[in-house]
């Protein structure tokens, strides 16, 4: 099984270019489940949360219920407004979807690397692709021709750049740990030395902070605060093109989790339980953590969201990068 | 043998030729639609797809650090800059179609002419042989890119952040006269 999906050193025929697509798809419907799963988990933990039950009508435990919203989104009529950019309302969607899904290609899921691609600079591989998400999210703001779209992709959009450099600069006290981008030799380098969210905290607290920000979940959904903008960037999409915004957006969760677990938690390394499980308790925690933060926090106020990213996270990031950086030195130097 | 390959001489076909002739056709495309192109929105997305598929070209030369950096910063930041400056401004203008005339048969002179000299020089070149063999293991390319950056090349490094820093400032600074 591992020999045959280690098509990395293996030269390019047909043989190994199927081998390829049948990986990716395997991830693909992984994927696909998890975030129907991710939907169900969302809503009971939250309904639980306020006194509530949460779904519970389709199939045992409500457990088909997103399935049953996946289906109805399927079958909606794909509107196309009579005022957009037609070609640019078309094609938004599908750059906000397509790195959401690239970015898995170097989670590490197992100790065995089944389906992780061994990229020496992956974590930058990872922000770079995620920076694309912005610019398909931006230009269905844009091209619905709508002002709470446009509103709402502008917000996003700036509230996303604003956070994404917080975000690598927590990831550098990482990388300056592990010596290394390569997420394979970042849990290698926790195995031998411990879990970096001990000697990363202050990294570890920016990170969960921007990342929480850059995916547009509470208490930074300003992007789609439903009270004053409707619904956002997304609010003139409908039948599959809004659910390729949505999927694209809880892969985020999921990937950011992944990130998340990799890199402060030691990914798939633990005793006694195998790896894959590990990694697996490790994601559902974060995960669960995003929706608890949901359940819990108030929105940020406009007027706080950009000062808090550049005047306090930033610096905060900036200080963790030059203390770990001395102490590294002064370490092996003593 | 079969006929396309004797075509191309002692030509390889590999999956990094392949994904080269697809990324360059990607790229040529992008960059004739930008021309093509009347709403400044389109241009500024076609831009955005010739910056990811020089990103591709520069992860087929092994050289992965700069394509992420590339996508990172042009495909990302620089294309959503643009956008922003497009929404902020006017942006419902649409260029006119200009007439073919004497300019553009100058234009296209001088396109051709260029085109001439590029081949030329790529002709008589020495090229060093042709190595499957990258100059330093594909893992260690950001080693090699930190250290030629931060001994070797040091004062011009740093020089180049404070030129970043002076455009920055003066920036911020002729946005403030306007109020």
């Amino acid at each position: 099984m591992i020999a045959f999906f280690s098509w990395v050193h293996q030269a390019l025929t047909w043989g190994t270019v199927l081998k390829m697509v049948a990986g990716a798809l395997i991830v693909l419907f992984f994927l696909l489940g998890a975030v129907t799963y991710m939907l169900y988990f969302e809503r009971k933990v939250i309904g639980w949360m306020q006194l509530r039950i949460g779904p519970n009508r389709v199939g045992p435990l409500g457990l088909f219920q997103s399935f049953a919203d996946i289906l109805k989104l399927l079958a909606k009529e794909d509107i196309v407004p009579a005022e957009a950019d037609k070609p640019l309302f078309l094609i938004a969607p599908i750059v906000a979807f397509i790195p959401s899904f690239a970015v898995m290609a170097v989670i590490p899921w197992t100790a065995s690397h089944v389906f992780t691609a061994d990229i020496a600079v992956a974590l930058l591989y990872y922000l770079a692709l995620s920076s694309i998400t912005i610019v398909g999210i931006m230009l269905g703001g844009w091209a619905s021709n709508n002002k709470y779209s446009l509103i709402g992709g502008m917000r996003s959009a700036a509230q996303m750049i604003s956070y994404e450099i917080p975000l690598g600069m927590s990831l550098l006290g990482v990388i300056l740990l592990a010596g290394s981008l390569n997420i394979v030799d970042i849990v290698e380098a926790q195995r031998r030395f411990m879990w970096f969210v001990v000697p990363q905290f202050l990294g570890f607290c920016v990170f969960i902070v921007a990342a929480t920000a850059e995916l547009n979940r509470t208490p930074f959904d300003l992007p789609e605060a439903e009270s004053e903008l409707v619904a956002g960037y997304h609010t003139e999409y409908s039948g599959f093109r809004f659910a390729f915004y949505m999927l694209a957006e809880y892969l985020y969760v999921f990937a950011i989790s992944c990130l998340g677990a990799t890199l402060f938690f030691g990914g798939w390394s633990g005793p006694l339980l195998p790896g894959w499980l590990w990694f697996a308790i490790k994601v559902t925690a974060f995960i669960f953590f995003f929706f608890w933060l949901r359940a819990t926090m108030p929105r940020i106020r406009v007027d706080q969201l950009m000062s808090f990213s550049w005047k306090f996270l930033l610096p905060l990031a900036l200080v963790n990068i030059v203390l770990t950086s001395i102490i590294k030195y002064w370490v092996n130097a003593g | 043998m079969n006929a396309v390959s004797s075509w191309f001489g002692g030509f390889i076909w590999t999956g990094q030729t392949v994904a080269f002739f697809l990324l360059a056709v990607l790229v040529v495309l992008a960059a004739v639609t930008l021309l093509q192109f009347r709403k400044v929105m389109h241009m500024a997305l076609s831009i955005g797809l010739v910056f990811l598929g020089m990103a591709g070209m520069y992860v087929l030369l092994g050289a992965d650090f700069l394509a992420f950096a590339q996508i990172l910063i042009y495909a990302g930041a620089i294309t959503i800059l643009m956008l922003f400056a497009i929404m902020l401004t006017r942006h419902d203008e649409v260029e006119e179609e200009e007439r073919a005339g004497f300019r553009q048969w100058i234009a296209g002179l001088g396109a051709a002419a260029l085109g001439a000299v590029m081949l030329w020089a790529i002709r008589t070149t020495a090229w060093p042989p042709a190595s499957a063999q990258p100059p330093w293991p594909a893992q260690k390319s950001v080693n090699a890119l930190a250290e030629t950056l931060f001994t070797g090349y040091v004062v011009p490094f740093e020089l180049v952040s404070v030129l970043l820093t002076v455009a920055l400032v003066g920036a911020v600074i002729l946005a403030r006269k306007e109020e």
